[in-house]
């Protein structure tokens, strides 16, 4: 069993996944319960393909929902891939009634759902469209046609008749798009939902769905410090339901806090997170964030990279984040050596190597340093003799002196190549292509336009250079 | 030859004195110009008719008496006629005296004088230039002399400049001839439509004014020559390793005006092969002096050339490229593969091998930015020798390397054994120390000192440009539509006043 899940990871691993090897700290069955709807599958199959103590949980679980569902093909994945990390688990054997029946199931819904829609239509009742729009819209996304599903929800637009219905078509596209992992689109639903006349409890409701689902497309995007202000102004009074389909709070909370580390100051974090009262309700789910943030504004930055790196494993398996946290990662610890070095004039390299002890990868100190000092990241000069770190001091005036030379300099040049093409033309020397012919005045000769005819060659080079 | 000796001496009278001018008076260049040009006619017709010049013997004879600066036309017309007399009598026993005189002459004459004897200077120069009288560093420092007094701004290009630079590179003798080429050029010959000045003589006359193709001082340049100048230039700076003023004058080639210049709407790209061929050594030029690709072209290359040279340069990016990365192996094999038999052709194999070998040497360089100390073991490791493809294989390679580029000056640092720790390099100040105020302060003085050096050359621009016929034609249209413009406004502005008052009118009467 334990051959045939490391065949599995092997597998996973040629295709490019991401594999987890320690335990996360949540429990399975609790972490899954805080979601609704076609998310809690597309998490628990990526925990079973990147997690290997909870692979065949993962897997079981994920066939379990499958099967609870409609979406055959996700059910073949699941077994396929259950089949190759616990062959012998009864489970693994594809259930072949079970998709012939559903299958069938699903193509009469299919068509009992259109001629309906065909019979609203010819009544002209708006209402019954936009329904049956919407009946049909859900029985495609749930049967995993997601391009089908997509194309009837926007049909559903036509015949919108209040705010309310208008937002509720929104948030269709958007969770639609959202599995398509189509940021762009889901940044443009989303700016269609907003600014229409809700009710002040209906706006409310829909503030966090907004300014969430903005955070993860942006997160998506790669634009991390939209991002990390999106999530921070999420309000956390309206119950998670309103989005429990996507993400659950503590997932606010992680993405806040994370993207909030990797791209603010000292003082910014201060001052947007741990100051912010609405953001401090989400964060206190995850309080060792909130600690890890704090250690960081206190330059405790060993703490805070020792939290960071024992929750790794449980970031690395969120499906929106999964991507993103090798490098949000690396920002945070480049951040806390940057800062670590600020107040001194030279450091020994043992001591830093102590202070951040914690790391994902083999690298040394030294070797990081390095890296980080060639990408531009830190300023610093290291001493492999004496083995220190020094930070040159920044010397203004001297920069000030090079840039008012280099100014007069240019402006020398400047004015020194104006006169002379003035002298040019004034005596008429500009280089000119008296054949007129169009097209590339390029020739194979020594000469190139006009110039083939009076070119004179140059000497050879000479032995001394 | 009495006769002679006093027509050659005529001029400057003796009543001007030992300044060789009148006396200060207002029609001091008047009275000049008109002596000093009846002297040289004068002068030139005794050449033309005189059978007795041609006497063998006789114009050394006369050499002795004529003074060189004082008698500059005079001196200048005998040595002709001593130079004519050499060649036709094909004695190859060559009078050293000739040699001292034609030496002294260049090295003293009158330069105001001179300026009416332009075409017999001009043989004299070609003469010496090739006519094998001379060693060639002799004469490059004779030409170079002779121009640098002509002309003492050094602004102004002249036919010989280019067989100066020529004649210097080919033979290898740039050091002397630096002064003339160092200047920066703004004036070129054969301005078109410029009025001959009354008195060729004034002293307050800028170099384009009296150096003209009439005056005989220079020849005729085409654009390909003054090309050729400038690329030559550049050669003779890469010689001397000079590499920011190689790369000065490859970009003066480079961005050399085109006529169908910026205008993407024409397809043709006017572009000379001299400037294709600066171009790629400019890319290797940028390479050894600043370790990295060149950032952009020099902003006023033309619209043609540019994509004439990123097409034709593609070798050459591609080894900057190479370079940049930090891949001693990708260098190798790029140069290997496509490139020597290019580079080879043209003519840019040694700049390329010079490029090779200072890949290591930048690499060196580059790790200032990271270490302070580094033992010269991990020096070894890091980076790569091009022409090997890979790490040297000892310590004392590396060491020979760095000592070679601290002598060199390229590197600030220090080679340390102490006993107790391995040998390594120690990596002094980053480059940017402090200048004292003092310093920074004398720095900026002489970079506006030679603003104040360029005043002159702006004048001269600015009135030859004022003095234009296309420019003056244009002010008097553009001052008649003005006046024209005035008035329409004018009866605009009436006809409003005029509605006013019909309102005010009917105010009044409510």
């Amino acid at each position: 069993m334990v051959d045939s899940v490391l065949t599995f990871f092997t597998a996973m691993e040629n295709q490019g996944a991401s594999i987890v090897k320690d335990t996360p700290h949540f429990d399975l069955e609790t972490y899954i319960s805080n979601y609704r709807g076609r998310t809690r599958f597309d998490r628990l199959s990526l925990i079973g393909r990147s997690c290997v103590p909870l692979c065949v949980d993962a897997l079981k679980a994920a066939v379990a929902e499958a099967k609870r569902n409609r979406d055959t093909q996700r059910y073949r994945e699941a077994v396929e891939c259950l089949r190759m990390a616990a062959p012998s688990d009864p489970e693994s054997n594809v259930d072949h009634d079970w998709i012939i029946k559903t299958e069938q199931a699903n193509v009469a819904e299919t068509n009992r759902l259109i001629s309906e829609l065909k019979g609203y239509k010819n009544n002209m009742i708006k209402e019954s469209i936009r329904m049956g729009n919407e009946d049909l819209g859900k029985h495609f996304e749930s049967t995993g046609d997601l391009n089908g599903a997509a194309e009837t929800y926007a049909k559903m637009r036509a015949d919108v008749s209040t705010p309310k219905q208008l937002v509720d078509v929104g948030k269709h596209l958007v969770r639609v798009a959202m599995q398509r992992r189509e940021w762009g689109m889901v940044l443009a639903n989303l700016s269609k939902m907003g600014g229409h006349q809700l009710s002040a409890e209906d706006e409310q409701a829909l503030q966090p769905y907004l300014k969430i689902i903005q955070g993860i497309a942006f997160l998506g995007q790669e634009r991390y410090s939209e991002a990390a202000l999106s999530f921070l102004a999420a309000d956390p009074t309206p119950p998670a339901s309103g989005y429990h389909d996507i993400v659950s709070q503590n997932d606010v909370a992680i993405f806040g806090a994370l993207l909030a580390m990797a791209t603010m100051d000292r003082r910014e974090l201060q001052a947007r997170v741990l100051e912010n009262k609405s953001f401090r309700t989400f964060l206190e789910l995850e309080s060792h964030l909130r600690r890890a943030i704090a250690g960081f504004i206190t330059g405790r930055y060993s703490a805070t990279i020792k939290i960071l790196e024992t929750y790794r494993p449980d970031y690395m398996l969120d499906v929106y984040l999964q991507k993103h946290v090798p490098r949000l990662y690396e920002e945070i610890r480049s951040k806390c050596i940057v800062q670590y070095l600020i107040p001194f004039s030279a450091v020994k390299l043992a001591t830093m190597e102590r202070e951040f002890m914690y790391r994902a990868d083999e690298q040394t100190m030294e070797e990081e340093l390095v890296n980080m000092v060639k990408n531009g990241t830190v300023e610093a000069r290291i001493d492999t003799i004496d083995k220190l770190v020094i930070t040159p001091t920044q010397d203004d005036r001297a920069r000030m002196q090079m840039e008012a030379l280099e100014a007069a300099q240019d402006y020398e040049r400047q004015a020194v190549e104006r006169l002379r093409r003035m002298g040019l033309a004034a005596a008429d020397l500009e280089l000119k292509n008296p054949r007129k012919s169009t097209g590339k005045a390029v020739d194979s000769g020594r000469g190139l336009g006009g110039l083939a005819s009076d070119n004179v060659t140059f000497p050879e080079e000479s032995p001394f250079v | 030859m009495d006769q002679c000796a006093s027509v050659l001496l005529a001029f400057p009278p003796a009543t001007w004195g030992e300044a060789a001018t009148p006396s200060s008076d207002d029609d001091d260049e008047i009275s000049y110009h008109q002596a000093v040009r009846q002297h040289a006619q004068n002068v030139d017709k005794l050449i033309k008719d005189g059978g007795v010049l041609l006497t063998p013997g006789f114009a050394q004879q006369l050499l002795a008496v004529v003074h060189p600066g004082r008698h500059s036309i005079s001196y200048l017309a005998l040595l002709q006629a001593v130079l004519l007399l050499d060649s036709s009598s094909s004695s190859s026993s060559r009078d050293d005296g000739l040699l001292a005189n034609i030496t002294v002459f260049l090295m003293t004459f009158d330069a105001r004088q001179i300026r009416y004897a332009g075409a017999s200077l001009s043989s004299l120069l070609d003469a010496v230039a090739n006519g094998g009288i001379f060693p060639a560093s002799v004469a490059v420092d004779l030409i170079t002399t002779c121009l640098s007094r002509l002309d003492p701004t050094g602004s102004m290009l002249t036919s010989h400049h280019l067989t100066l630079a020529t004649l210097a590179y080919e033979t290898d003798n740039i050091e002397p001839a630096l002064p003339v080429l160092e200047r920066t050029v703004v004036f070129y010959p054969g301005i078109k439509g410029q009025p001959e000045p009354s008195y060729p003589c004034s002293l307050s006359l800028p170099p384009s004014a009296y150096i003209t193709i009439e005056s005989g001082l220079t020849g005729r340049l085409t654009s390909t020559m003054v090309l050729q100048y400038d690329f030559l230039c550049g050669l003779c700076f890469i010689q001397r390793r000079s590499w920011r003023q190689a790369l000065d004058a490859l970009e003066r080639v480079m961005s050399y005006p085109t006529k169908d210049n910026n205008s993407a709407a024409t397809t043709t790209t006017t572009c000379s092969k001299i400037m294709t061929e600066a171009h790629n050594k400019w890319v290797l030029v940028s390479l050894l002096a600043t370790g990295r690709t060149p950032p952009a072209f020099p902003p006023t290359t033309g619209y043609g050339p540019r994509k004439t040279y990123a097409m034709l340069g593609k070798v050459y990016y591609t080894v900057a490229q190479a370079f940049e990365q930090g891949s001693a192996e990708v260098l190798k094999n790029e140069v290997l593969q496509i490139g020597q038999r290019v580079f080879d052709e043209e003519q840019n194999g040694g700049l390329l091998k010079l490029v090779m070998s200072h890949f290591q040497r930048w690499q060196i360089l580059n790790l200032r930015e990271i270490y302070t100390k580094i033992s010269l073991e991990q020096l070894r490791t890091e980076t790569e020798s091009a022409e090997k493809g890979g790490p040297l294989d000892t310590v004392e390679e590396v060491e020979a390397l760095v000592r070679e580029m601290i002598e060199d000056g390229m590197l600030n640092a220090v080679i340390e054994k102490p006993a107790d720790k391995p040998a390594h390099l120690v990596y002094l100040g980053a480059g940017d120390e402090t200048m004292t105020e003092e310093e920074f302060r004398q720095e900026m003085m002489e970079t506006a000192r030679r603003m104040k050096e360029l005043e002159p050359l702006v004048k001269a621009t600015n009135e030859r440009l004022a003095s234009n016929k296309d420019y003056l034609k244009a002010v008097i249209r553009e001052q008649k539509r003005e006046k024209m413009g005035v008035q329409d406004m004018s009866v605009d502005f009436e006809a409003q006043i005029e509605d006013e008052d019909l309102m005010g009118g009917i105010m009044a009467s409510d």
